[in-house]
């Protein structure tokens, strides 16, 4: 940080954020966004950035379970909450079921816009373990896909929730 | 693990012996099954690493300044307060860097940054390198640069007729300097077949740029090492071109410069050149010493843009009383931008890529290539012929509707067929686009539908084809186009290596079926590394859907020649002929005895016991002189054809013009569907992409030459929630050429998503919108002006009192 | 990436001490709830305040709950709440309808009620990044002198752009408003101002606390319909709130209807009372009000879609507020 020496300028912040389960207590300069606290700082890359300002939905996070764009939030409004980026979607010993689910379907092409579609599906599978067509439309209505036309995204969370609700992985509903 | 142990576990994980009785009925394997993509769950994890991901120790992080004038001759360049700026490691400039580059060895016209002038708002005319972002753009403001500002064009007819301001020096005394191309090619008598034609569609076409958006912004990191050997990673789609390139700018021994692709988020043809980003990271990394990063913002990549060309298409087309296409008559103007790009093939393209899959008995096309003061287009999915076969499609609609013939049976009237040649004599092999047809018009309960839905509603129908790669690679050379090296470990495991380029369109689970399917391990057991320059033998990029064709082509080659050591060192073993050895499900067995069998690692190790360490290439090469004899018939001669059909339902509303696409049939013939998850996935996804164009995007300027919006927000394109349902029918037509018979599906599934919503709204309400993008504004204008002359009594209302409406003239 | 200039960052947690920070670095300070709007203008260079007072974390601006016949809706509860709330959703579904068309999920969780009401207006020539102003010109709006819609314009006239402000208005709500120096209340329809600069009577260091609505009477039905290009993230291209108060016999008692995303004032459409009032909701004095809203709506060249086709659309959508008011089974009743 070369602006760190232009006194007045910059301020570093202290902040103690949870992500992922684990709290860090970290220096941050006062005017970053969570999403530049979170791959910067915290060298967390799942998190992209497509647009930086509102208009894609590739930095969405969980922010105490509610899909939230990091790179429109200041780091500070954070604090005391529980981050949950896509590196902290899954248990250690299994993917979760939708990262399975969009393996299966190829709901992922090239990847970039899919951390950001798994935060949006993860919390609306928390709320809805048998969401419509239409549901699942209005949840991903903020996450722009470029490569796949949705389709297979779709296909995925119908077959992850399907998943959750039988408490099964995707895997073993249709063979891989 | 103990090696014991880890057989035990192989055996566990591999086929059964009735999993091998069904393997010996099936054709293929792996092939044509629904498998995971090798890089699925990484991807899914958040666990791929892009290259904006990627950070080294000491990187210092740049950025660009750039033109704020469309047009601007550059008379000095001040740097020196920057330079003392805290933090500012280098500077550099155009004459920094003063060899020209471009993706056509013919036609370079770029530098890494402008040094006489600048010719777009967004031209590149300096770069920083400084300790983080904030500091860079702090020292761009800091940067004077002294414009003489020049008259600019903004529209190709504009600058076409206005060769007294040229936008580049001519090419040759007296030519056009605001001409970058033309060609004009005729295959038969045009002239006389459009005067004996029954009808004759006339009409002028728009089509207005769009560009690519991938959501991952343009990145790229160079590094210069003590040793002298330069390392870029770059969000590429064509590292090859890109590591000749930056080794010839930078005036550095090729073998000394490494190019990396990390995993790219979309691409869409939008990151197939060298771009202004890449050749400053390598110099500021070259005087710095340190790592340097460059990160477009999403503005930047609006001005990087390589996207549609605008074409301005006018179009003739007749037909004989049978509705049998008798001459095409194409004259179009392409507008190029500021540079050259892949201009001369865009140019081409225009032209060469309608002439299937329909016969016709003439064809004549004019394209004009023209120069104007915005970012310079370029190939986009469906490179140069999109736009064309949005005219050609809707020229078919006329002349099916002035027939009274149903547009798909005007279609089949003229299918051009398998085995034979298009009128521009290129050789077309498998064509499964009857199938197409066929598969799109059951689906969509067409004969219900067409013309009979209530006014409003709508369904349109487009056919089209694609190249699934060209049969020469962009430099002339004989070497191969594609290459796959194999390694195959004593674990069972088989690393491939290969230059392709995976950007999300799957090659890299392309590779591994085929390695899966030729060998028998399993998928789990190969490991791919792609497009890492030092590492990788030469594939030559992503572009023109070449991938599957020619790599899979390569890979089969090298997996072979494994395969039939393997084989030969099981059978010595077994005491029987090799070909009683198959290879599958990770066990090597007998084909006529399948409880004799070892797992697929210990085969290996026999062979290596035999053969010696087991590896091997392969590679593809294209055919050449099948293509015509004259100038250009090269471009577009591929080595195999794609095939689709879409139909598009859509729903129109009368009183606001918004077009509701419902629904898109997507038929497509791909050769061999190698995983038909990503075939659909392809389909899908380039269906969506020309819905898009068809109904909202527009790269569009301002009067000022400013990009109109330049953001995500501004430039529409499609939520979830625009996006109409998408059925794919894959058509399997198995073409010679190709890996087990596939082609391609990345770009051809996309041409006829435009014409057939253009011919759906057609049929919904009556109005034939000609210009690009369909939107509320356009639709509403067109219906204001039907609805004025039905009140005058020119025309009959449409669809309203009968099931079918009178047919006006053609042309009209 | 757009990077943020830097700036303090204060999260108070009362009131008080909020708006004793506005004022202690008046000039240098803008409150921020959701930073949905606030943040991509700072990235754009639009704002560079030396200090932001967050605005989420103080319990008082938070809170929907109705009191003294009236629904109130704290400044900080976010659009997603406003459009979810059971007693929005009871009272007044055309205001949970208005704040689910804003933007897109993401959005509506992070935005605000209050950050919504207090949107800075916007234009193409104004809602872009430093190096594009800079290339044109700058306007008068930010650091120029002309206007880029309005030639030789002397007062700038960007959109009025949000989704709840005219429903809002619709339904007579009002706004209640503290500083440093007390407190006040004021309607909406006397809160906005044609000034494209700062189109709302808030003075800077004022923080709007919250929005009540009077509790509706059964007479009364209101819709919100927003025309956008995409069916989702975008800001609206023209926007019709409409409330009116049918009778047991169909008759309308009152009529309330604004047009937005024209100018940088949502139009309360004048003369409706003699044309609509006392009357039944039939083809012919929908038609009045209609061409009467036509000619009191002259959208400008601060958006980018054509001005013809949206004047156009102004009668189109307010016949559909109609049709959508008499489609409710309430209304035929
Ligand atoms: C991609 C995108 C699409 C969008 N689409 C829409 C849309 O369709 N419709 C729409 O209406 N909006 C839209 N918005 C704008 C914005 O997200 C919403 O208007 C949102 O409600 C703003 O609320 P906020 O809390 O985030 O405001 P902030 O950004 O926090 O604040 C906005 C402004 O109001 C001030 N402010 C905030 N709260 C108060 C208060 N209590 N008292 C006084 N001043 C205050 C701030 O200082 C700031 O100037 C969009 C934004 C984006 C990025
Ligand atoms: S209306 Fe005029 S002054 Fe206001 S923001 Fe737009 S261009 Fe600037
Ligand atoms: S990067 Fe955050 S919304 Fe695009
Ligand atoms: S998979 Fe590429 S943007 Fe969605």
């Amino acid at each position: 940080m070369a602006s760190l020496d232009r006194p007045g300028e910059l301020l570093i912040e202290a902040i103690r954020l949870t992500v992922n389960g684990d709290t860090h207590d970290l220096g941050v300069p006062s005017h970053y966004t969570l999403l530049e606290a979170l791959r910067y700082v915290l060298g967390l890359t799942g998190p992209k950035q497509g647009c930086d300002k509102g208009d894609c939905g590739a930095c969405t996070v969980l922010l105490d379970g509610v899909p939230t764009l990091s790179c429109i939030l200041p780091v500070q409004e954070a604090i005391g909450k529980e981050v949950t980026t896509i590196e902290g979607l899954a248990a250690p010993d299994a993917p979760h079921a939708l990262q399975d689910a969009f393996d299966l379907t190829g709901g992922a092409q090239c990847g970039f816009c899919t951390s950001g579609i798994l935060m949006s599906a993860a919390a609306l599978l928390a709320a809805n373990r048998s969401p419509t067509r239409l549901e699942i439309r209005e949840a991903l209505a903020g996450n722009l896909c470029r490569c796949t036309g949705y389709t297979k995204i779709y296909e995925a969370i119908e077959l992850a929730a399907a998943a959750l609700r039988e408490e099964r992985m995707p895997a073993e509903l249709k063979g891989s | 693990m103990k090696l014991e142990d880890f057989r035990e576990k192989q055996i566990a994980g591999a086929a059964s012996d009735e999993e091998l009785h069904e393997a010996l009925e099936r054709e293929f394997q792996v092939i044509g099954r629904r498998l995971r993509r090798t890089d699925g769950l990484a991807k899914s994890s958040g666990r791929a690493i892009f290259t904006d991901d990627i950070s080294l120790p000491g990187m210092l992080h740049a950025k660009i300044l750039r033109s704020p004038h469309p047009h601007a001759r550059i008379l000095g360049i001040d740097v020196s307060k920057a330079l003392e700026l805290d933090g500012v490691h280098a500077i550099v400039t155009g004459s920094d860097v003063p060899e020209t580059y471009g993706i056509l060895p013919w036609a370079r016209d770029e530098y890494a940054l402008c040094i006489d002038k600048v010719r777009y708002v967004g031209d590149g005319v300096a770069a920083v390198a400084a300790v983080d972002e904030e500091s860079a753009n702090e020292a761009l403001d800091l940067i004077e640069v002294e414009y003489e500002v020049l008259p600019y064009f903004l529209d190709a007819e504009e600058a076409l007729a206005h060769p007294e301001m040229p936008i580049h020096e001519p090419k040759k005394p007296d030519a056009n300097g605001n001409i970058s191309k033309h060609v004009r090619l005729e295959f038969g008598e045009v002239d006389k077949l459009l005067e004996d034609s029954e009808v004759i569609a006339e009409a002028e076409y728009y089509f207005e740029g769009t560009t690519h958006t991938a959501i991952e912004p343009h990145c790229a990191i160079g590094w210069f090492d003590t040793s002298g050997k330069l390392t870029v990673w770059s969000t590429t789609q064509v590292p090859h071109y890109l590591h000749r390139e930056l080794a010839r700018v930078l005036d550095l021994d090729v073998a000394k410069v490494r190019v990396i692709q990390p995993p790219i988020g979309g691409a869409f043809g939008g990151k197939s050149e060298p771009f202004d980003l890449e050749f400053c990271v390598a110099k500021l990394a070259m005087i710095t010493g340190r790592p340097v990063k460059i990160l477009y913002t999403r503005e930047e990549v609006f001005y990087a843009h390589r996207g549609r060309h605008p074409m301005l298409m006018r179009y003739r087309t007749g037909a004989d009383k049978n509705g049998r296409i008798q001459a095409v008559d194409a004259s179009t103007i392409l507008d190029g931008g500021g540079y050259e790009s892949f201009g001369l093939v865009t140019t081409y393209y225009s032209g060469q890529l309608i002439t299937a899959p329909y016969t016709m008995e003439s064809y004549r096309f004019d394209s004009t290539r023209v120069y104007t003061n915005k970012p310079c287009s370029g190939p986009k999915r469906g490179h140069g012929s999109v736009q064309p076969r949005f005219a050609i499609e809707v020229q078919l609609d006329r002349l099916a509707e002035a027939l009274d013939i149903d547009p798909i049976e005007l279609r089949r009237r003229n299918l051009l067929g398998s085995d034979t040649r298009t009128v521009n004599e290129f050789l077309v092999r498998s064509n499964g686009f009857l199938e197409c047809l066929g598969a799109v018009e059951h689906a969509s309960d067409w004969k219900d539908k067409y013309r009979q839905l209530p006014y409003g509603r709508g369904v349109g129908v487009a056919g089209s084809c694609y190249i699934s790669g060209t049969n020469y690679p962009i430099y002339p050379n004989e070497m191969p186009q594609s290459a796959v090296q194999l390694q195959v470990d004593r674990s069972g495991r088989v690393a491939v290596f290969c230059g392709a380029s995976e950007i999300g369109q799957g090659s890299d689970s392309m590779l591994a079926y085929i390695v899966s399917e030729e060998l028998g391990v399993p998928l789990d057991y190969v490991r791919i590394l792609a497009a890492d320059t030092d590492f990788t033998p030469v594939d030559l990029g992503a572009y023109s859907s070449r991938i599957t064709l020619m790599c899979g082509n390569a890979c089969i080659d090298a997996a072979g020649k494994i395969k039939k050591l393997v084989k030969q060192a099981v059978a010595d073993g077994w005491d029987c002929k090799p070909k009683q050895v198959a290879l599958a499900g990770g066990w090597a067995f007998d084909v006529k005895d399948t409880g004799r069998k070892m797992p697929i690692s210990e085969a290996f190790n026999l062979a290596e016991a035999k053969f010696g360490t087991l590896g091997a290439t392969g590679s593809y090469n294209t055919p050449k002189d099948i293509h015509g004899d004259y100038r250009g018939g090269t471009i577009g001669s591929s080595p195999a054809y794609s095939f689709t059909a879409h139909v598009a339902e859509v729903e129109v509303d009368r009183d606001t013009g918004f077009v509701d696409v419902r629904k898109i049939w997507i038929g497509h013939d791909c050769g061999r569907a190698l995983n038909p998850v990503l075939v659909e996935g392809q389909m899908e996804g380039s269906a969506y992409m020309g819905f898009a164009e068809a109904v909202m995007e527009q790269h569009i300027f301002k009067e000022t030459g400013l990009h109109n919006a330049p953001s995500l927000l501004d430039y529409k394109i499609p939520t979830s929630l625009d996006t109409p349902e998408l059925e794919s029918l894959i058509v399997e037509s198995v073409d010679p050429e190709g890996p087990y018979g596939a082609k391609e599906a990345g770009e051809g599934p996309l041409h006829p998503s435009i014409p057939a919503i253009a011919n759906a709204i057609y049929d919904a309400v009556g109005v034939r919108i000609d210009r690009l993008p369909f939107t509320p504004p356009r639709v509403w204008m067109a219906l204001q002006l039907r609805a004025d002359r039905e009140k005058a009594g020119a025309l009959a209302p449409w669809k309203r009192e009968s099931g079918r409406t009178p047919l006006p003239a053609a042309g009209d | 990436m757009l990077r943020l200039h830097p700036y303090v960052y204060h999260r108070p947690r009362r009131l008080d001490e909020a708006l004793e920070l506005l004022k202690e670095h008046s000039g240098d300070v803008l409150p921020i709830a959701g930073g949905t709007d606030l943040v991509p203008n700072m990235k754009h260079g639009l704002f560079a305040p030396g200090h932001l007072v967050a605005l989420k974390g103080i319990d008082e601006l938070h809170g929907i709950e109705e009191r003294d016949g009236e629904l109130a809706i704290g400044a900080a509860e976010s659009l997603t709440a406003v459009a979810s709330h059971p007693l929005v959703n009871d009272h007044f579904p055309a205001l949970a309808h208005a704040a689910s068309l804003v933007a897109h999920p993401m959005i509506r969780n992070q935005g605000t009620l209050g950050g919504n009401i207090c949107l800075d207006t916007r234009c193409t020539y104004y809602n872009q990044t430093h190096f594009w102003r800079r290339a044109l010109g700058y306007c008068l709006k930010k650091d120029g002198d002309v206007c880029h819609v309005v030639a030789g314009g002397t007062k700038c006239v960007a959109a009025h752009s949000a989704d709840t402000p005219p429903i809002l208005m619709a339904l007579d709500a009002a706004v209640d408003i503290a500083s440093a120096d007390g407190e006040r209340s004021i309607k909406l329809s006397d809160f906005f101002t044609a000034d494209g600069m700062w189109n709302k009577r808030l003075e800077r260091h004022e923080l709007v606390t919250r929005v009540r609505i009077p509790l509706p009477s059964p007479k009364l039905h209101a819709t919100y319909t927003k025309v956008r290009e995409r069916k989702s993230v975008d800001f609206p291209l023209l926007s019709i709130a409409l409330a009116v108060e049918l009778d047991d016999s169909g008759v309308m008692d009152s009529i309330s209807l604004i047009v937005a995303a024209l100018g940088a004032k949502p139009r309360v459409i004048g003369g409706l009372d003699k044309i609509a009032v006392g009357k039944k909701p039939t083809d012919d004095i929908v038609e009045a009000v209609a061409r009467q809203t036509y000619r009191q709506c002259n959208p400008l060249d601060n958006i980018i879609v054509e001005i013809e086709w949206r004047r156009a659309m102004v009668p189109v959508y307010v016949r559909r507020s109609f049709n959508a008011i008499l489609a409710e089974p309430r209304a035929t009743a």
